[in-house]
């Protein structure tokens, strides 16, 4: 048994009493402790597919299993990193984090949980930040924090849509790290589910690669990442292998594109 | 003689810390408001054209004490803005009062019965002084138990309305229409019902504000950001944790609006519940003693319930303030 399994799923979202089908007939499995990137276009569906993940939207048709169980609702075993950062204002970072452990864990005391919030502020880069209210944070800045309660929660599953994508260049190295880390040494290892637009991002951190099209949103290719772990940057990018399978990806990604441009010509 | 090139450096950006020093000096106490002062000062020493006792020294004394006061805090305020707003308002009171001592005790241009020169104002302040403290006791007492009664029950009710996506759509029609009553208009029944007429007031006070409160909350909550429900609910709050730690303060902006509406009908109606029956109370002193027709302990009233208003919305603007500090 998978650790989620994901059936036939379908999500419209009717608005106007007009129907669009963001996601058609979407299936694909994880398995525990592995580390899944989903890539593809935007508006292809990715965030649709994190909020059935999240329990905080339910699907048309099909169903996720977790664990063999079908979702209802959210759930404490699921840590999440929305794509647009989401703190609440009127908690300074470390009260965020503070807050998102208390949820998970309701024995540790308010020391407790600043130890641990502080912890995980030191980590993300933002010791000297850890009293500032959101409001006096940049974007980068409070997506980090939020992903500092994300991984401070220490649930099973991390469910991850473009964490990085507001954040600089050497900080978002500095976090891809990160995240290796602490996913490489738990035990037993957290289940991922990583959304990202950048190709060398999902290569360099996942076990399996989610490709998507759009219009509606489904699955094109499912991947699995050759490389082994514990693995380099800066070595894995100039070996043949690693380029190789890059281009493979571009292909793929911009053969989706060809086809339907293809497509519509035929139309035409 | 030699004298080395870094002495006169220092010395030039000596004379510039000096200079700089001074202006500061000049900037924080040459203003145009101790100038009114001495205008104030002055004209206190003009004969008097109105006949009766005008008090000149309680003027005197007032506005010596102020400008003391004033002098005094110019030194501790160090924002510019602060400083600037302070010494407007003394500003405006010097002005207040110049014109008043003009028009009154100096020229006699207005009708002396019904304007007191202001001497004579502060001297009844002060004889009265115990009588007023004991009526903004009463006061302030029934406006608090309203005011707070009102919140107490306004915004859970409103919390629990506004989340509740059913009752919260037909309670705001029905607060809206309940709400545009006077509260004025329920006096009536409340002296029916209630048993004393402190009660009848504080009633008063409590539907003035209960409707303002109510319909800030319920607005508050239901424009509660989806983002801000979705990022609690994948954190899986419980229920009430949902309600007071985060809808609670995300509403609050929006519940502060329904409260300062609140108070300042409070203010309105106070004195006007007072008037009409109380025996205790600014407005029952201002309205007891307006009609016997004495208007220098009327505005003696006026002046004290002006006062209290501004130190009670100050109090409530402080905390209003620091409850929102994490708004930029
Ligand atoms: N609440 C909604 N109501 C109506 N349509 C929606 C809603 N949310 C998303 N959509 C539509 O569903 C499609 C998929 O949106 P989604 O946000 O899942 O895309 P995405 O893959 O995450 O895109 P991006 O990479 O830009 O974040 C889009 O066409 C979008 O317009
Ligand atoms: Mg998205």
């Amino acid at each position: 048994m998978s650790k989620i399994e994901i059936n036939h799923l379908t999500v419209d979202y009717t608005e106007k009493k007009k129907s669009f089908t963001a996601l058609k007939d979407v299936s694909f499995s994880i398995e525990e402790g592995e580390f899944v990137s989903v890539i593809g276009s935007s508006g292809c569906g990715k965030s649709t597919l994190l909020s059935i993940l999240e329990g905080i939207n339910t699907p048309t048709d099909g169903e996720i299993l977790i664990n063999g169980e079908k979702i209802k609702g959210t759930g404490t075993d699921r840590g999440v990193v929305f794509q647009h950062y989401s703190l609440f204002p009127w908690m300074t970072a470390r009260k965020n984090v503070a807050f998102g452990i208390k949820q998970v864990n309701h024995s540790a005391s308010r020391s407790e949980r600043y130890k641990i919030a502080d912890e995980f502020l030191d980590k993300v880069g933002l010791e000297q930040f850890k009293n500032k209210y959101p409001s006096q944070l940049s974007g980068g800045m409070q997506q980090r924090v939020a992903i500092a309660r994300a991984l401070a929660m220490d649930t099973d599953i991390l469910l991850m849509d473009e964490p990085f994508g507001a954040i600089d260049a050497k900080n978002r190295t500095i976090l891809q790290e990160l995240l290796l880390e602490l996913w490489e040494n738990a035990t037993p290892r957290k289940t991922v589910v990583f959304v990202t637009h950048d190709i060398d991002e999902s290569i360099l951190l996942s076990d399996k690669i989610v490709m998507m099209t759009a219009n509606p949103g489904r699955v094109y290719r499912e991947l699995k990442v050759p490389f082994e772990r514990p693995r380099n940057r800066a070595e894995l990018v100039q070996t043949k292998e690693y380029n190789k399978f890059r281009n493979h990806l571009l292909s793929l990604f911009y053969s989706d594109i060809a086809d339907k441009i293809g497509g519509e010509e035929v139309v035409l | 003689m030699n004298i080395p090139a870094n002495t006169i450096q220092a010395v030039k950006a000596d004379t510039k810390i000096h200079s700089e020093l001074k202006t500061e000096f000049l900037k924080r106490y040459f203003r145009v408001v101790h100038g009114l002062f001495a205008v104030l000062l002055l004209i206190q020493f003009l004969p008097d054209k109105l006949t009766t006792e005008t008090y000149v020294s309680y003027v005197i004394w007032f506005a010596v004490g102020v400008e003391i006061f004033t002098l005094i805090l110019s030194g501790f305020i160090k924002k510019t803005a602060s400083l600037n707003l302070f010494t407007d308002i003394v500003g405006f009171i010097y002005g207040l009062l110049i014109a008043w001592t003009l028009a009154t005790a100096k020229f006699n241009l207005l009708k002396a019965a019904l304007f007191p020169p202001p001497g004579k104002v502060f001297w009844q302040f002060i004889s009265d002084y115990d009588k007023i403290l004991v009526n903004i006791q009463s006061s302030v007492g029934i406006i608090l138990q309203g005011y707070l009664l009102a919140l107490a029950v306004a915004i859970p009710l409103g919390l629990f309305l506004g989340w509740s996506a059913r009752l919260g759509s037909a309670a705001t029609y029905i607060s809206k229409f309940l709400g545009a009553i006077p509260p004025i208009v329920y006096i009536p029944y409340g002296i029916a019902l209630l048993p004393t007429f402190r009660s009848v007031s504080v009633f008063v006070i409590f539907l003035a504000t209960f409707w303002p409160v109510l319909a800030g909350t319920m607005s508050g909550v239901m424009n509660v950001e989806k983002k801000t429900i979705d990022s609690a609910k994948v954190l899986n709050v419980g229920k009430f944790t949902m309600m007071f730690s985060v809808i609670l303060p995300a509403s609050l902006q929006q519940i502060f609006i329904g409260c300062n509406q609140g108070l300042t009908v409070s203010f309105v109606l106070l004195t006007s519940a007072e008037m009409i029956g109380a025996q205790s109370g600014l407005g029952y002193y201002i309205k007891n003693y307006s009609d016997f027709g004495d208007y220098t302990r009327t505005i003696v009233g006026l002046i004290v319930v002006g006062i209290v208003i501004v130190i009670i919305s100050f109090i409530f603007n402080s905390i209003q303030k620091y409850l929102l500090r994490w708004k930029q």
